[in-house]
């Protein structure tokens, strides 16, 4: 299983219905890509953070390592804002409202994925994906992200150990049985994958499988006190930046 | 080559969402209809999406000596068609965004259009084009991973110059800025990423005639059998 979806799996916020976490959390996504950065996605990420290490419970280890993968992102894309293309002082030269352009780009990008992991680190998979029915999505869809969520970690876990094999027998040792061995498990991994959408069809075809996959799905109710609070405190966040955004621009 | 939570503004976020709609809504229509008249292709689409979504983890070596990871987007788009690879792209693309905080929701319309749309199009029509004159399987295959991978990040360089014009020369001078950025490693990348899918489709010749006829890869049985008896 991936960290993240493991995390939500234990969460103290697991047995809540994913319209609650998904008003708090992907609320905090869109107010930090609406709202001014400075101070907007500012409050925003502070109100992240303190959100997900307390009520959520989210442990900091595991955020951190899970947030630096879209900080390098964030960086990387930034540092390109710190340079312009042409003009009187040269072909590449500083911008001049570069920094601020990139400091507000990281505030935003920043406060923007930690809204959406207070949403992963809460919410599993396969509580949200049978929902999205509910949502209008349709069901055949629905039925074939559920079977690829299942199947991918079957085939991560088979990946990992294919490439502890090609290992052990110095598939890596040299640039061109790395490429071998990295074919290899490409072509691998359709093989399984195929062998063992064949194996469940025929088990699944020997139980009575007329198109339609039911999955139990933990029972929840969406908490009309949980979600007004999420509203009331998206709202403050809102009004905030708009009282705070004069003195401190 | 995902672009980040919150990196588009709001605007962006919307235009991208609703260029790539038709798409995706006309490939789920189409994967509804193939389930419903054949309710055991639910478990080979989604084998076929645990596969792309595999697939993109794959730690590819890179000349600079660091790694990337293929798009999978031209191998995706051989096998299983460009609407299809429109919803199992948007589905890998929600799960590397929930499960691994790679790409993000309000960027999920950008990169659908880039990873999910054009790269998985762009790659099957080179692909065609290039059958269509009986030029060799391998050398289409590489060629469609090559022109999926490489107009994957053309469009992506489009869509954030379209979102941070240069402050002096503008949508063009950004363009060329992210473009070359991207040029210096992505040509590269789809080099290799091209080698490694000629390496898997060789692979796969040679031991999964029976899916690969069956996803209409290989036509004609005989042709087929010909042509990967003679690899």
């Amino acid at each position: 299983m991936l960290p993240i979806d493991a995390a939500a799996h234990s969460s103290r916020w697991r047995r809540r219905h994913p319209v609650d976490k998904a008003v708090l959390g992907l609320g905090l996504t869109v107010l930090a890509i609406s709202l001014p950065p400075w101070p907007g996605a500012a409050l925003v990420l502070l109100t992240a953070v303190a959100v997900l290490l307390g009520p959520a419970g989210v442990p900091g280890r595991r955020l951190w390592r899970a947030y630096r993968v879209p900080l390098g992102f964030c960086v990387t894309g930034a540092a390109t804002l710190l340079v312009q293309v042409g003009g009187p002082d040269g072909f590449v030269t500083l911008a001049g409202d570069g920094p601020v352009r990139a400091g507000e780009l990281l505030l935003r990008t920043s406060a923007a994925s930690l809204g959406v992991l207070l949403f992963a680190f809460t919410t599993p998979m396969s509580d949200l994906l049978p929902r999205l029915v509910k949502a209008g999505v349709p069901a055949p869809v629905v039925d074939v992200a559920l079977v690829t969520y299942r199947m991918s970690f079957l085939l991560l876990d088979s990946m990992r150990r294919i490439r502890e094999a090609q290992a052990a027998r110095l598939g890596h040792t040299t640039r061109a049985a790395s490429w071998r061995s990295l074919a290899g498990l490409g072509a691998t991994a359709f093989v399984r994958a195929f062998d063992r959408a064949t194996r469940l069809q025929a088990g699944l075809a020997g139980r009575g499988y007329d198109g339609t996959l039911r999955v139990l799905v933990p029972e929840a109710r969406i908490s009309v006190r949980f979600t007004a609070a999420s509203a009331a405190l998206l709202a403050t966040l809102a009004a905030l930046t708009l009282v705070l955004e004069r003195p401190l621009t | 080559m995902h672009i980040a939570e919150g990196f588009l503004p709001p605007a962006h976020a919307v235009a991208w969402g609703v260029a790539s709609a038709p798409f995706v809504v006309h490939g789920a229509r189409s994967l509804t209809r193939e389930v419903r008249e054949h309710p055991e292709s639910t478990l080979l689409l989604g084998a076929s999406g645990a596969f792309t979504f595999v697939l993109s983890a794959l730690k590819l070596p890179s000349v600079t000596g660091s790694c990337s990871h293929p798009t999978g987007t031209g191998l995706g788009a051989i096998l299983f068609r460009p609407p299809v690879m429109a919803v199992l792209g948007t589905i890998t693309l929600l799960f590397q965004a929930l499960l691994l905080a790679h790409g993000g929701l309000t960027t999920l319309g950008a990169n659908v259009f880039s990873m999910a749309i054009v790269g998985p199009w762009a790659g099957y029509g080179i692909y065609r084009l290039l059958r269509r004159f009986d030029v060799p399987l391998m050398v289409a295959v590489f060629f469609a991973a090559f022109v999926a991978d490489l107009s994957t990040y053309c469009v992506t360089s489009v869509q954030l110059a379209l979102a941070f014009p240069d402050p002096s020369s503008g949508f063009l001078g950004a363009l060329g800025k992210f473009a070359s950025i991207f040029a210096v490693t992505q040509i590269p990348l789809a080099v290799s990423e091209g080698l490694l899918t000629v390496l898997v489709m060789r692979l796969l010749v040679q031991s999964s005639q029976g899916e690969l006829t069956r996803l209409g890869v290989l036509f004609a049985k005989k042709a087929a059998s010909t042509e990967a008896v003679a690899r």
